[in-house]
């Protein structure tokens, strides 16, 4: 039982870490996007460069090198703040290729009606092409936040007092080997469902009045 | 540069936790892939029992996160008798991410297969298992693998985790390099270029993939 | 130039369709419906969307279970009242083949492998004897050169042809055609309609389902015009085309030939 209660008290530190990188890398997503739609090739040879990379790199290899690495030489980072800009900026990453996505998918009629309007840039995105991108998203960025949720465990590595943590601290404390994994894994699929559940009817909401 | 030295100097033995991370990424795909067709098609069973037991093992393998996975195999086996060495207990615990998380990923391109192709392979009197092994699943896996092949590289990555089960992989190479010389920032960054030369061409030639795909699937 | 004769009256029948019933939900599919067809006749079936003629087409091979009626194909005798067994299906599917509008060839053999591929798990026949009768209907059909490509670098035309040789292959008794030209440029429907009129003369047994009121002028023994779920006229084609008996099918047939 005592697991049980240790292992829930680590849960509003996942929590935390969770949210706040995804809602970093979502508003860091948004210039790396930007730059990949440029005019300008380095520009958009650049942005999906950085894209690449932190899409491509370990998750916990780079938040390893922000906390042992730059932390060491450059500043000294506490654990949950190298956590967040860690797993925010992998966020940003995924969440620039979602929203990429999401411009795609919307029909280049709508840029051509815009810019016939006269319609500034930033009208036109977030006016015209922002909401009706923002439809296609949702379910690609509910996606990626019940994985950063699942991901948010790497970050017991460096020390964040998040609910792998404590599992492993439980486990290695009472020699008791199976019991605390087994609650970690039914705590973060408890978390986890909902956020499911959520965006299945997030989807549905705004598939309202989609005509074909 | 020093810099390009001391990467020389360490690049055998990062080479080296590549090769063990190619490894049991290799191996968990050959068995949780398989395993993973098996369970898309238990999940379309006639027994509602097998039906919700398919379910549930796919909800949980998919819904922990994989170091979960990975330290319970590891460390908490040992508790019910079955002890793993960190190479097994590494590919046991991707093999069963794997299978759970492709099962998906096949059911969906199992179910994409049009339609028509199945009702002609009907009509001309083809059996039932004929029509599932030699249209269904070539079908169905040829839709599926772009998917399967993005997913085989998230568990190159993946299998970073395992250096918390003193498993040798690229990463656990690095991390004890930069202990002991303190420098980890080159070290782990050469780790990652590493890892990169291997996510990047890859994730490039799923797009590929994905783009000659769709235009073959009239 | 074909003439239009009716089979000897001697010729035997072989399918044979009795009160055939589809309902899904509130509507009517099928309102028992009845049909005979003679060896050697070509049925033509032709109606407005919607009225029961594809569904009636594929209820003679299986691909939609009629609620109740009987079937007689080739002496197989059927009553959907009852389950049909699976090996009763596979025995009536082998003996009735069919071509459908989004022609349906498996995209990941060659033209070749999809003729051979059904001859060797269906029939049994080896490779080699598979190959050789693919490559004979090939040739009789056009593609002798197409046998190393594979589908999706044919034209519609093409594929549709391919997937004749296929069902040919089995050696049906019937030959079942859904709609065959509906998906293909017009130019290249020509091919197809003078492979299946070929086939025609050759004295297959035919039923098809078409808006080629042309084709059926010329090449059906009898025309049958659906609508609603229900057959409302039968007869010869030309004069039925010409001068059609009830009100319905005047309608239907005055909006596609007064184009």
């Amino acid at each position: 039982m005592e697991f049980f209660l240790a292992i829930l008290s680590a849960v509003p530190t996942t929590l935390l870490v969770t949210f706040v990188s995804f809602a970093l890398g979502a508003v860091i997503a948004l210039p790396l996007v930007a730059g990949r739609r440029t005019r300008f090739a380095i520009v958009r040879l650049l942005s999906k460069g950085v894209i690449d990379i932190l899409r491509g790199v370990p998750p916990v290899l780079f938040v390893f090198i922000l906390f042992f690495g730059v932390g060491s030489d450059l500043i000294r980072w506490e654990p949950i703040p190298a956590a967040i800009v860690g797993l925010g900026l992998i966020s940003a990453g995924h969440l620039a290729e979602i929203y990429r996505g999401g411009l795609m998918a919307v029909h280049a009629g709508q840029f051509e009606a815009s810019a016939a309007l006269g319609l500034t840039r930033t009208a036109t995105f977030s006016r015209v092409v922002g909401p009706q991108a923002f439809r296609v998203v949702i379910p690609g960025m509910a996606t990626w936040l019940i994985s950063l949720l699942k991901e948010s465990s790497i970050v017991s590595t460096i020390g964040v007092a998040e609910i792998m943590f404590v599992t492993n601290q439980s486990a290695r404390s009472t020699g008791e080997g199976l019991l605390p994994f087994i609650i970690a894994a039914a705590v973060y699929i408890a978390l986890g469902t909902p956020f499911a559940a959520f965006s299945r009817w997030l989807e549905k909401k705004l598939s309202f009045g989609r005509r074909a | 540069m020093e810099l390009l030295n001391d990467w020389w100097t360490w690049s055998p033995r990062l080479l080296e936790g590549l090769w063990v991370s190619v490894q049991v990424t290799a191996l968990a795909l050959i068995i949780g892939i398989p395993l993973g067709l098996c369970l898309a098609f238990l999940s379309g069973a006639r027994s509602r029992v097998v039906r919700w037991l398919t379910i549930l093992y796919v909800e949980i393998g998919r819904g922990m996160p994989a170091l979960v996975m990975l330290q319970m195999v590891y460390f908490g086996l040992p508790e019910i008798g079955v002890v793993l060495d960190s190479y097994i207990a590494t590919v046991v615990a991707l093999a069963l991410t794997t299978s759970a998380y492709t099962s998906e990923i096949i059911r969906a391109g199992l179910r994409a297969v049009p339609e028509g192709e199945l009702e002609a392979a009907d009509a001309l009197g083809l059996k039932r298992g004929d029509v599932v092994r030699f249209i269904l699943i070539p079908q169905g896996f040829r839709i599926a693998l772009p998917t399967l092949m993005g997913f085989a590289i998230l568990i190159l990555q993946v299998s970073s985790l395992a250096f918390t089960l003193g498993l040798p992989e690229l990463l656990s190479q690095a991390y004890s390099i930069g202990a002991s010389t303190f420098r980890y920032l080159e070290v782990l960054t050469l780790a990652g270029i590493l890892y990169l030369v291997i996510t990047v061409p890859g994730g490039w030639l799923v797009e590929n993939f994905d783009k000659r795909l769709s235009r073959h699937l009239t | 130039m074909t003439e239009q004769q009716q089979p000897p009256a001697s010729a035997e029948t072989i399918l044979r369709l009795r009160d055939i019933r589809k309902v899904y939900g509130d509507h009517v599919a099928l309102g028992d419906v009845s049909l005979d067809v003679k060896r050697g006749e070509v049925l033509a079936i032709i109606g407005p969307s919607g009225s029961g003629k594809s569904t009636l087409l594929r209820c003679v091979n299986q691909l939609e279970v009629p609620d109740s009626g009987t079937l007689e194909v080739v002496g197989s005798n059927i009553d959907f009242a009852t389950r049909v067994s699976a090996a009763d299906l596979l025995g009536l599917r082998r003996q009735v083949g069919m071509v459908f509008q989004s022609f349906n060839l498996f995209p990941h053999m060659s033209v070749l492998r999809n003729v051979s591929f059904p001859q060797e798990r269906v029939l049994g026949r080896s490779r080699d004897e598979a190959d050789k009768v693919s490559k004979e209907l090939l040739e009789r059909v056009g593609l002798a050169d197409k046998m190393q490509n594979f589908p999706q670098t044919c034209s519609g035309g093409q594929q549709q042809r391919v997937a004749i040789a296929r069902a040919l292959a089995l050696e049906p008794q019937i030959m079942l055609f859904d709609e065959p030209t509906s998906a293909i440029d017009p130019e290249l429907g020509l091919e197809v309609l003078s492979v299946m009129r070929q086939l025609a003369d050759a004295g297959m047994t035919m039923v098809v389902v078409t808006h080629e009121i042309h084709f059926a002028a010329e090449v059906a023994d009898r025309l049958v015009v659906m609508a609603d779920g229900l057959i409302i006229e039968e007869g010869l084609p030309r004069e039925l085309i010409a001068s059609p008996s009830t009100a319905r099918a005047k309608q239907f047939l005055s909006a596609i030939t007064d184009r």
